[in-house]
């Protein structure tokens, strides 16, 4: 406050106490003869003290200045040392403090109370704590009757386990403490758990007010006497603690315990210590009162019958609990192999070509009953995949035919032996095949007098036809072969080409095996000519050349097809030697081709 | 927050309750509703000086004019009188109601509503009992009914509160 005593040093005058001060001159006398009084005793002594120190100092030769400059210094190399200095100082700064404690109990409390604040937050962080780990015991161990009822209501009406355990074993909950200026009836402060909001708190804090007068006075009652302490509205009570100059106010859902009566008068007593200048002076600004929240905070408990009761839960406790591990172990296990077995089951279905016909589940074995398709996959690697054990399962499988398109594809492709390059699909009853296969192999499935189970029909368009092996010298041997001709001409014959007559005679050869193996053979002729020349001449020349060979090779074909292609100078023979290149291009060449013969097609 | 207590006092029927209703809710009901012990109601005014909410304490009218329940008006900040201009005695009453309201809570800002001046060609009230009254506090016609002046005294009174330092 402005009135603090001044410092003697700063104070020019020899004595300070008789000074006309300002506050004197405001008219207030009280305050004034205090401040008087307390100069005197505070400061009449020291100062003739200091002077005697001063005195004594200058004779040593040491003077304020030069103690200044060294106390703070003396002071940490002592503190170093032992703890003396300490001990010496230590009655009267406590003295000092309680003297100030005394003298103004606000000013103090407000000074300590941002150490207060957050040692009360803790607290409350404490107690939530605590309430969340009474919730979890209830939901943990509750394998009593009760528990077990409550899991089902929880169950059944869809409401939280946590929220039905609240609503059963909760004994008292305090949803609203206020804090109520006594004389105005006007809100100081209020707190609420979060979940639950307080409309018009400062109506309820008149009203509340209003109702104590009204009771004041219908009963003739002192409010020395306390008034009236309690009320209850429904499932609410409200409990008041006086003061003498607010009133705490709780809102409790329940039953509160005596321990809570207790807590609001701590409360209201701490209220009062720490905020007994902003009460007094209360004028209707609440502000001063924010600092109060921890306080009131404190007091918003809640408290479950499913925490610890002393004594009675000592002993049957641990028991419940193992009895409950146990039962829980045995209930996880049986669940788990029940689980399990349906896993199997399920899996057994599930596979194209087993139809499980009765199940039937012991302690730890079981047997089987179904229907198995002899293409189906095996039941054995079906049960092991979906974790079940073979070995303690019977099982037995009549067999059967199952038209699952898996199964009949598997059927299938058993009964028309294995071919590397084709895959299967079943469209309605038609088995589709693609990729490529062997001519002899697609003709052999082609001449099929029957087809297997589930299969109506076969297509195999969609297969390309790859040479057998036995033939391979022979298509190659003509793919390679070039018939060549001289620069602008279509006549066969230049130097160093295939003679086609002996082409023909090739062709004719591979015509007859082939046919022998259910197909035909289509030769492919290309026509080229070299880079020089107009396109369109080198296109007609080029066609004049295949043409001309295909001329040569027809009548001694054999029955095979031939197809003629010009291509100019567009795509050109790429060779190894480029003196070669327009030699090469000057050419007719060869491609094989197989195809079904149309009895089989 | 600011917070005012202020007390409506007056003798039944002068039109407390209406006031209010008018002041904090802008309704008025022909209906009476007898007002059993107080009823507490509050409206945030804004003022030059800031913002203040007046909780008005609307106390019973009771038959014997002084009873008013000194408790009620403890530690009131402001007092508003009411007086019915129909009903001459109510005005005269005005003057026992404001000794036991001082006496209570102390000098503080004082208010007189002289209501329902809406029906002025009805009232029995010569400008001398009207000077009287003023004497007394700040004095408004008002009408619960048509709103006129309700506003006016309100603010009245707030402005008062939050000048006044005070004389408790
Ligand atoms: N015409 C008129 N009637 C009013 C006015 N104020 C109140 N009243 C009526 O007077 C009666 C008493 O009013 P009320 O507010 O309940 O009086 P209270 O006992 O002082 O609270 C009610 O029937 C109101 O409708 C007013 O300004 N004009
Ligand atoms: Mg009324």
């Amino acid at each position: 406050m402005s009135g603090t005593p001044p410092v003697p040093r700063d104070d020019p005058s020899p004595t300070p106490r008789d000074e006309p001060g300002a506050t004197g001159a405001a008219g207030a006398p009280a305050s004034s003869d205090e401040l008087r009084r307390l100069r005197a005793l505070l400061l009449g002594d020291t100062r003739t003290r200091v002077d005697g120190i001063e005195t004594r100092l200058e004779a040593m030769e040491l003077t304020p200045e030069a103690l200044a400059e060294r106390l703070p210094e003396a002071i940490a190399l002592r503190a170093r040392q032992d703890r003396q200095l300490g001990v010496a100082l230590a009655p009267t700064v406590e003295s000092a403090i309680s003297e100030s404690v005394r003298r103004r109990p606000g000013e103090f409390a407000d000074a300590i109370f941002p150490v207060l604040g957050p040692a009360i937050r803790k607290a409350i962080a404490e107690t939530m704590a605590e309430l969340v780990g009474s919730i979890n015991r209830a939901m943990e161990h509750s394998f009593s009757v009760r528990g077990l009822q409550w899991r089902m209501e929880s169950w059944r009406s869809g409401v939280p386990y946590a929220q039905v355990v609240l609503r059963h074993a909760l004994v008292y909950r305090v949803e609203q403490v206020f804090l109520v200026h006594a004389e105005t009836g006007l809100l100081l402060a209020k707190a609420s758990p979060p979940d639950l909001a307080v409309p018009d708190a400062d109506l309820v804090s008149g009203m509340l007010t209003a109702i104590r007068d009204f009771v004041g006075d219908s009963f003739a009652q002192d409010a020395a006497a306390g008034g009236l302490r309690t009320f209850s509205v429904g499932e609410l009570t409200v409990m008041v603690e006086p003061g003498p100059h607010a009133l705490l106010a709780a809102v409790v859902r329940g039953q509160p315990a005596e321990s809570f009566r207790r807590k609001t008068q701590e409360t209201i007593e701490s209220v009062h210590a720490q905020f007994s200048n902003a009460l007094t002076e209360f004028d209707g600004d609440s502000r001063p009162f924010e600092p109060v929240q921890p306080l009131l905070q404190d007091c918003l408990v809640t408290v479950l019958d499913t925490d610890a009761r002393p004594g009675a839960s000592v002993n049957w406790r641990p028991l419940a609990i193992g009895a409950g591990l146990v039962l829980a172990a045995v209930i996880a296990l049986s669940a788990l192999s029940a689980w399990r077995w349906r896993r199997v089951i399920a899996a057994l279905d599930a596979t194209a070509g087993l139809t499980v016909v009765s199940s039937d589940r012991g302690w730890r074995s079981g047997s089987i009953r179904g229907l198995r398709d002899p293409d189906a996959a095996s039941p054995g690697a079906t049960i092991a995949a979906a974790g079940g054990d073979t070995l303690h399962i019977t099982q037995r499988w009549d067999p059967y035919l199952s038209l699952a398109p898996d199964v009949v594809i598997a059927r299938a492709r058993r009964a028309l032996g294995e071919a590397a390059g084709v895959r299967y699909a079943l469209r309605g009853d038609t088995l589709v095949a693609s990729g490529h296969a062997a001519l002899d192999w697609v003709s052999a499935v082609r001449a099929r007098a029957s087809l297997p189970n589930g299969v109506g029909a076969t297509d195999l368009s969609a297969v390309g036809l790859d040479v057998p092996a036995e033939l391979d010298p022979l298509v190659r041997e003509i793919s390679e072969a070039r018939v060549l001709f001289d620069v602008g001409s279509a006549v066969p014959g230049a130097a160093g080409s295939a003679s086609p007559s002996a082409l023909a005679r090739r062709l004719s050869e591979l015509q007859a095996r082939v046919r022998d193996l259910g197909g035909d053979v289509e030769l492919g002729l290309t026509g080229r000519s070299d880079g020089s020349g107009t396109d369109a001449a080198n296109a007609a020349l080029s066609q004049q050349r295949a043409d001309a060979v295909r001329a040569l090779l027809a009548p001694r074909a054999g029955g095979a097809t031939i197809v003629t292609r010009a291509l100019g100078a567009t795509q050109p023979l790429e060779t190894a030697d480029p003196a070669a290149r327009a030699r090469e291009n000057r050419s007719v060449s060869f491609a094989v081709r197989l195809l079904l013969h149309p009895s089989v097609r | 927050m600011i917070q005012k207590k202020v007390c409506m006092v007056g003798v039944f029927g002068t039109g407390k309750t209406s006031l209010v209703q008018q002041f904090v809710h802008t309704r008025f009901s022909e209906k009476y509703h007898s007002t059993v012990g107080v009823k507490i109601d509050r409206k945030v005014v804004e003022l030059k000086g800031g913002e203040v909410t007046i909780v008005l304490w609307d106390l019973a009218g009771r038959d014997k004019d002084e009873d008013i329940g000194a408790s009620y008006v403890r530690g009131a900040h402001g007092v508003i009188y009411v007086a019915d201009g129909t009903r001459k005695e109510t005005c005269e009453q005005v003057a026992d109601l404001q000794r036991v309201a001082t006496a209570a809570a102390g000098a503080v800002p004082a208010v007189i509503a002289l209501n329902k001046c809406d029906l002025v060609a009805d009232w029995a009230l010569s400008s001398a009992d009207e000077a009287a009254l003023a004497a007394r506090g700040t004095l408004f016609r008002t009408s619960a009914k048509s709103g006129e002046g309700v506003e006016a005294m309100f603010l009245a009174m707030a402005t008062a509160l939050i000048a006044s330092p005070e004389g408790a």
